[in-house]
């Protein structure tokens, strides 16, 4: 009988293996157009780096790439300091009601439809009279990643916070020592994991930013579209490529950072299990 | 190494009270706990005992009262200040730092250099038996280490008194009994004051030198382990602390009137009126079936049930169809099975007048 358990159904391998076709095809087809000799998007002819040369002297393009790397190092930056301080702030509401309904406020830019967020962010704007540009791209991308940085500081808070920030204070520590000596490298892992994910998410974001830009620079995933309007360029191809790199390595990197903390768990088992380590 | 006069005590609490969102949770607590002392305050949860241990650390503020440590005023100092340290239920260690880091911490924050906090850490890591782990992550360790690195991170402190939050909770039962009797041996080395919370009236009474029972705020009893098990001031107390038959009665020259056919005398007691409605406890363990003596207090009764528990044997006795007492007798070494009793077996039963204890 056992042995019967121990075969693997022929189907449940097909449907894997279709899966993992369905999902990285499209990346394949991109790496390998980025080095194709031919501007066709259709048959590949031969390999050249011809299309990352063109990307190099794209002025347009460059300066969008650069906006989008500032917009998401600032966002992530002031978001994870917002975030924190917001979550710590939470932990300390002691009405458990309040608590209750400021989490539940603090949630609602997850699921509010981005396109929502973005309209209200530009009549906001453009209301104030402020001119849209990279800083309203960045007002915007911050105020909708608050909530990711909050949501994952308080899962690794409710774990540990209390006794461990009172056994600092116990031990000679101020408040303010207590936060940056024991409770900020306690939670490390989640502020590490939450930065990750907020910079991925907000590096390549299109709508908000899609609101919120001015005319130059404009966001890359803004430009690449309107690009796309005018005929597509392997340029695109071989820029794609490079972001793939550069989020792998962003990866390697959030699994490798916790080994340095000396943690069996990594932070982006937080991300994805919402579990505090 | 406490060099300080035993004449003041370590610890002092006057009219402490805690009053959260309108409920009385700690209610004018006066407690005086002597210098090398090892105390525990013993109570179910919600009593108030961990809400005490935090008033005295200094997490929690007082609604009205004083705190003093060492006969100082600490009542609005803050815990970085306080002369007093603590071991957390949850050990709450810190996770970014080694075995090493988290023992030295304290030291580290009132700048002592390196080389003593060197050698301090080595000898505490010693004395708590983790010498080979310095250099551990405290998540690599069992509960127990993790335990023995909580107290070694307090102590090394040499606080004026170590506040222990139910510290042996999250053990099994096992590591626990050892660990009992491996910090009653620390207190005695070090010969600092413990104060200690617990809910664990076999941990209370095995491991202190007096035992504060608490009970909605306020301390029902306070004293040896001995004289809260053998004299228990209050029905709380007698019924809380291992078991007991409490009977309820009127007091009736010198007599516990049970029913209109029994009376226990109790001559040791004094500040009841006649016709006043008193209880009287006994110890299960303290009431005899056999081997009777004329200075006891004798009275017939019914085996309703025998129960065989290894070491002793647990006897229900009817006396009247509503006095139903229980006795435990210890199965000795010369008792063989078929002189236990059965159930309907017609017995005297009796105890001595000391173990008598009436409550009012």
């Amino acid at each position: 009988m056992p042995r019967k358990l121990e075969r693997k159904p022929r189907i449940a391998v097909v449907v894997t293996a279709v899966f993992f076709v369905w999902l990285y095809l499209p990346i394949v087809a991109v790496v390998l157009f980025s080095f194709n000799d031919k501007k066709s998007l259709s048959s590949f002819s031969g390999f050249s780096l011809m299309w990352y040369d063109d990307l190099v002297h794209n002025g347009a393009l460059l300066d969008s790439l650069m906006a989008s790397v500032k917009i998401a190092t600032i966002a992530t930056l002031v978001s994870l300091v917002l975030g924190t301080m917001l979550a710590l702030g939470l932990d300390r509401v002691r009405s458990r009601k309040t608590q209750v309904t400021l989490g539940a406020v603090t949630l609602l830019p997850l699921v509010t439809p981005e396109i929502v967020t973005g309209v209200a962010a530009l009549l906001l704007f453009t209301g104030i009279g402020l001119k849209l540009s990279m800083t309203t791209v960045i007002l915007a991308e911050i105020t909708f990643s608050i909530a990711y940085v909050t949501v994952i500081v308080r899962g690794r808070l409710l774990g540990v916070a209390h006794e461990v920030e009172e056994a600092a204070r116990d031990l000679g520590c101020t408040h303010f020592q207590a936060l940056r000596l024991v409770l900020l490298p306690t939670l490390a892992p989640a502020l590490v994991g939450a930065g990750l994910l907020v910079f991925a998410l907000v590096f390549d974001d299109f709508v908000l930013a899609f609101f919120t830009t001015g005319v130059d620079p404009q966001p890359l995933p803004v430009r690449v579209y309107s690009s796309i309007r005018f005929g597509v360029s392997p340029a695109i191809n071989a820029i794609g490529t490079l972001m793939l790199l550069a989020s792998a390595l962003l990866i390697v990197t959030a699994l490798l950072l916790p080994r340095l903390f000396g943690r069996g768990s990594s932070s982006l088992d937080l991300i994805t299990t919402g579990e505090p380590l | 190494m406490s060099n300080t006069s035993s004449t003041t005590p370590s610890v002092s609490l006057r009219g402490l009270t805690k009053v959260f969102g309108g409920s009385t949770v700690v209610d004018g607590l006066d407690l005086d706990i002597a210098s090398g002392e090892f105390f525990a305050l013993l109570g179910p949860s919600g009593c108030g005992k961990t809400t005490t241990l935090r008033m005295i650390a200094g997490f929690s503020d007082p609604t009205s009262g004083t705190i003093l440590v060492g006969g100082e005023d600490v009542t609005s100092t803050p815990p970085h200040r306080r002369d007093v340290n603590t071991v957390f239920q949850s050990y709450a260690l810190f996770e970014h730092l080694d075995v090493r880091g988290n023992v030295g911490f304290g030291l580290r924050r009132k700048g002592i250099d390196k080389r003593t906090r060197d050698k301090r850490v080595s000898e505490m890591l010693d004395l708590v038996e983790l010498g080979d782990r310095g250099k551990e992550r405290p998540s690599r360790l069992s509960g127990g280490q993790r335990q023995r690195v909580a107290l070694a991170r307090a102590l090394i402190n040499e606080p004026k008194v170590l506040l222990l939050d139910e510290p042996l909770a999250a053990l099994d039962l096992k590591l626990r009994h050892a660990m009992q009797a491996e910090l009653k041996a620390i207190q005695r080395e070090v010969g600092i004051t413990f104060l200690f919370v617990t809910h664990d009236q076999d941990e209370a009474l095995s491991m202190s030198d007096r035992v504060a029972i608490m009970n909605q705020g306020v301390i029902e009893q306070c004293g040896t382990p001995e004289d809260v098990y053998e004299r228990p001031t209050s029905v709380f107390a007698a019924g809380f602390i291992g078991t007991s038959n409490l009977m309820s009665g009127t007091w009736s020259q010198g007599c516990v009137r049970l029913s209109p056919t029994v009376a226990v005398p109790a001559p040791g007691h004094q500040g009841s009126a006649e016709g006043d409605a008193v209880s009287v406890a006994v110890r299960p363990e303290k009431i005899w079936l056999s081997d009777l003596t004329s200075a006891m207090f004798r009275v017939p009764g019914t085996i309703v049930s025998t129960v065989y528990h290894g070491a002793t044997t647990q006897y229900l006795v009817s006396i009247t169809p509503d006095l139903t007492l229980t006795v435990l007798e210890q199965n000795l070494p010369r008792m063989r099975a078929e002189d236990r009793w059965n159930a309907g077996d017609r017995v005297e039963i009796g105890w001595l007048p000391e173990h008598t204890v009436v409550l009012t």
